[in-house]
């Protein structure tokens, strides 16, 4: 494991509570206006799963550029801004490639920094070696070429740089110099493919920024999922208090009102610890390591137990394909996949805490 | 209401205050009557460190929530007790928001160190998670009233100067109507305590036999039947106490190493390395993490000195914990945990952890009853009809 690396610390985050309570306002009202249940169709049901209109909007609104530095063109800002920001995205569903975006943000320098922050670059990030979260992934570098396959690389298909990250160091290749082959996945708000490499590639940088990325990206992921639990839970409260069986209401039912409290417990959990996640890693805490760890397993559990017993409480009409609890579920199952599942987090975790103890 | 006093000067000030005053106190694990550590406990008080956040008048001085941390901080950092009841002190919360003037001035004092033994005198034979069935009685007469009825579940009563006591009032109305909220002495003739032995094998519950007891007119909390309010208050507490922490291993020491850990646990059983134990484990302390994390976010987030909703999470997070806790440990010892006694701390606490697991998932109100509140006045979900809510208490159906 090469966790222990020493990495850079993360950008801190600027802004007081007022400016992140309106940064988070305004991410909200552009999500509601453009990226309501049926954007999120329209975009899940299209050729590449991307809206570049809304992914132009995200990059004037600053959401894409947050974590990249200012003199790059970037809001400049950290882990805490992109973690609430990440919630709001989560809840609505939003199919764009800002983590990818994020953890590329960690990687990069100077030029390419300010071609993610003005919306020309789109950059997926494949995680090989000692990092390859699939592990089925067989890159190998050799020289300046790189051979073999990265497996499951969110956003490859509509990249037009992959950026390719181990522990032999940190490249980039050019779209044209890979062969891209979309999966079909079953999350369609969250495209995958495998990227096949036979050729050169631009060494950026050494292995030292790597676990960086992979940490951020898992703040960013983990906002995501705690705001896809919160809405989630919204979502079957609202209807367990609308939907009437029995003469009753079903959310007056003891087994209904029983599992919507646990559910709480589960979405207010997972809130807590993707935003500890992201406070300790934007102070580059002691801790950090068990924090990300932590928030790693634990918003991914919570967000498949909420969105599975949420489509439980529905009843019928969530197992139809016009209601959303499924789009919520598909999300959950994709990402407890992605950067690790639960059981590899949870070895990371006790790792960390026998690392502290 | 802040006081102007800078940081750095009040941390400064308790950081001398502790130097001058802080020795030390020996061990104890004492949790009902009298506090053995009293004497220090109101030293702490009178220099305005138990309720920093209550003006003068209640022993405090006024400071915000932020100034107060920093004396709690301070006190923490050298392991002394006391700081911070403002917060913490179910009783004297309870007292300073509803007593009446009189009494306040006697007991609050009195309760911030811990010179009284308390108990709660709730649980009735037919009132347990019904609290508001019961049939215990007060009845006015001259200076006060005459109380008759029947006690049970009381943690510490046998210890106890005082009884936080809920007695029915009027019984013309609905139930929860006709309550009223008491400070029960509890030395006198007409209050009898019997112990009851508990599935731990100790006897800190009692049964209390109350017939024809005193309780003097200042002791009466809130208005005459307006008690279910104040006792929604006092649970609400107790509640959130007991989402924060809880008893922590019988044997005391936590075994031959000293450490209580379930990591050290799982080390010491040489269970560290399989998979599945290394699983079971991160999730216990995850847990336990994660919890403390929610009470964390819901304080900062809780308007001063009121209880949030939220905080009821915490004791239904604290179950979970507890009873998941117990199995993972015995889990580790395996067929160690057959046994018990002084050679086998090890076994004796994660014995004592599965049973006393119980007393975070039924005492101060079931996991089921907690459920049914998150549902309800967190989620703001329909409630449960009730049939009793409206009829008079007097033609309820008991059993
Ligand atoms: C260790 C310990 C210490 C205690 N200390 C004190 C004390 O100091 N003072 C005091 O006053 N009391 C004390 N209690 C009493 C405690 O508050 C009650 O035991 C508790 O409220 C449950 O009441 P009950 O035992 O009558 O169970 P019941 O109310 O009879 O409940 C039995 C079962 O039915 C379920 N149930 C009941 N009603 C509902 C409902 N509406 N919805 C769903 N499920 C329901 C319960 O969850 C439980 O599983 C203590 C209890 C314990 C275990």
């Amino acid at each position: 494991m090469t966790d222990t690396m020493v990495r850079p610390e993360a950008a801190p985050a600027a802004l007081d509570a007022a400016d992140r309570a309106a940064l988070v306002d305004s991410v909200r009202r552009l999500l509601a206006d453009r990226c309501t249940e049926a954007d999120v169709r329209r975009i899940m049901d299209s050729e590449s799963g991307h809206d570049a209109a809304l992914w132009r909007a995200l990059v004037d609104l600053g959401v894409v550029g947050l974590t990249v530095p200012e003199e790059h063109g970037g809001a400049g800002l950290g882990p805490v801004e992109l973690e609430l920001v990440m919630e709001e995205a989560g809840a609505a569903l939003l199919p764009a490639p800002l983590i990818s975006t994020a953890m590329a943000s960690v990687l990069f320098n100077g030029e390419r920094l300010a071609k993610i922050a003005d919306g020309s670059t789109i950059a997926a990030v494949a995680f090989v070696g000692a990092y390859d979260w699939t592990g089925r992934s067989d890159v190998r570098v050799a020289g300046d070429r790189l051979t073999g396959t990265a497996r499951f690389v969110p956003d490859a298909a509509i990249a037009n740089l992959i950026v390719v990250a181990g522990e032999d160091g940190v490249f980039v290749v050019e779209r044209c110099d890979v062969t891209i082959t979309p999966l079909p996945v079953f999350d369609r708000t969250r495209r995958m493919a495998d990227v096949a490499f036979n050729g050169p590639a631009t060494r950026i940088g050494d292995s030292a920024r790597v676990a960086a990325a992979r940490d951020i990206g898992i703040v960013a992921l983990a906002g995501e999922q705690a705001g896809g639990v919160r809405r989630m839970l919204e979502r079957t409260v609202a209807y367990a208090t609308e939907r009437h069986q029995f003469g009753r209401a079903i959310g007056s039912f003891q087994a209904i009102k029983h599992m919507a409290a646990d559910l709480l417990l589960e979405s207010e959990s997972a809130t807590s610890a993707a935003r500890d996640a992201a406070r300790q890693l934007t102070e580059g805490s002691q801790t950090k390591d068990a924090a990300i760890a932590l928030a790693a397993f634990a918003c991914a559990d919570a967000f498949v137990r909420v969105a599975k017993d949420g489509i439980q409480m529905h009843g019928g009409i969530a197992f139809t394909w016009t209601n959303p609890a499924h789009l919520y579920l598909r999300r959950a199952r994709s990402g407890a996949q992605l950067l690790g599942d639960g059981n590899q987090w949870r070895e990371r975790y006790i790792q960390a805490l026998e690392a502290q103890a | 209401m802040s006081s102007g006093i800078t940081e750095d000067a009040l941390r400064a000030e308790v950081e001398a205050w502790l130097a001058d005053n802080w020795t030390g106190l020996p061990a104890h694990h004492e949790s009902f009557g009298r506090d053995p550590r009293s004497e220090w406990l109101a030293k702490v008080r009178d220099g305005g460190w138990a309720t920093p956040r209550w003006d003068a008048e209640w022993h405090g001085r006024g400071l915000s929530n932020d100034q107060a941390k920093i004396v709690e901080r301070a006190f923490a950092a050298v392991g002394a007790p006391g700081a911070g009841q403002d917060r913490s002190n179910l009783w004297a919360n309870t007292a300073l928001a509803h007593a009446t003037d009189s009494f306040k001035r006697t007991i609050v004092s009195q309760l911030l160190a811990g010179e009284v033994g308390m108990c709660l005198l709730y649980s009735e034979p037919g009132a347990g998670s019904d609290l508001a069935a019961v049939r215990t009685r007060a009845d006015k007469v001259e200076g006060g009233w005459r109380v008759t009825g029947q006690k049970v579940w009381t943690s510490g009563a046998a210890v106890a100067d005082y009884g936080m006591l809920i007695a029915r009032t009027d019984w013309d109305v609905p139930k929860h109507r006709g309550i009223s909220f008491f400070f029960l002495p509890m030395k006198q003739e007409g209050v009898e305590v019997r112990p009851l032995r508990q599935i731990t094998n100790e006897s800190h519950f009692n049964e209390v036999f109350i017939t024809d007891a005193f309780v003097p007119e200042e002791n009466l909390l809130g208005p005459l039947n307006g008690g279910w309010a104040v006792l929604q208050t006092a649970l609400a507490y107790e509640r959130s106490v007991m989402g924060d922490a809880a008893r922590g291993p019988r044997s005391g020491a936590g075994g031959p190493k000293g450490d209580y850990s379930l990591l050290g646990l799982a080390q010491e059983a040489g269970r560290l390395d399989d998979p599945l134990v290394r699983q079971d484990v991160a999730q216990v302390i995850a847990w336990r993490v994660l919890n403390k994390l929610n009470t964390q976010r819901a304080k900062a987030d809780m308007a001063q000195g009121t209880s949030s909703p939220i905080m009821s999470l915490g004791k239904l997070a604290m179950s979970r914990i507890l009873h998941e806790e117990a199995r993972v440990r015995t889990m580790l010892l395996g067929p160690e945990s057959l046994l018990e006694g002084p050679d086998h701390p090890r076994a004796e606490d994660a014995n004592f952890l599965s049973l006393n697991a119980y007393f975070t998932s039924i005492g101060g109100g079931t996991d089921q009853i907690q459920r049914n509140i998150i549902g309800e006045r967190v989620l703001g979900l329909p409630k449960e009809p009730e049939v009793d809510r409206t009829i008079p208490f007097r033609d309820v159906r008991a059993g």
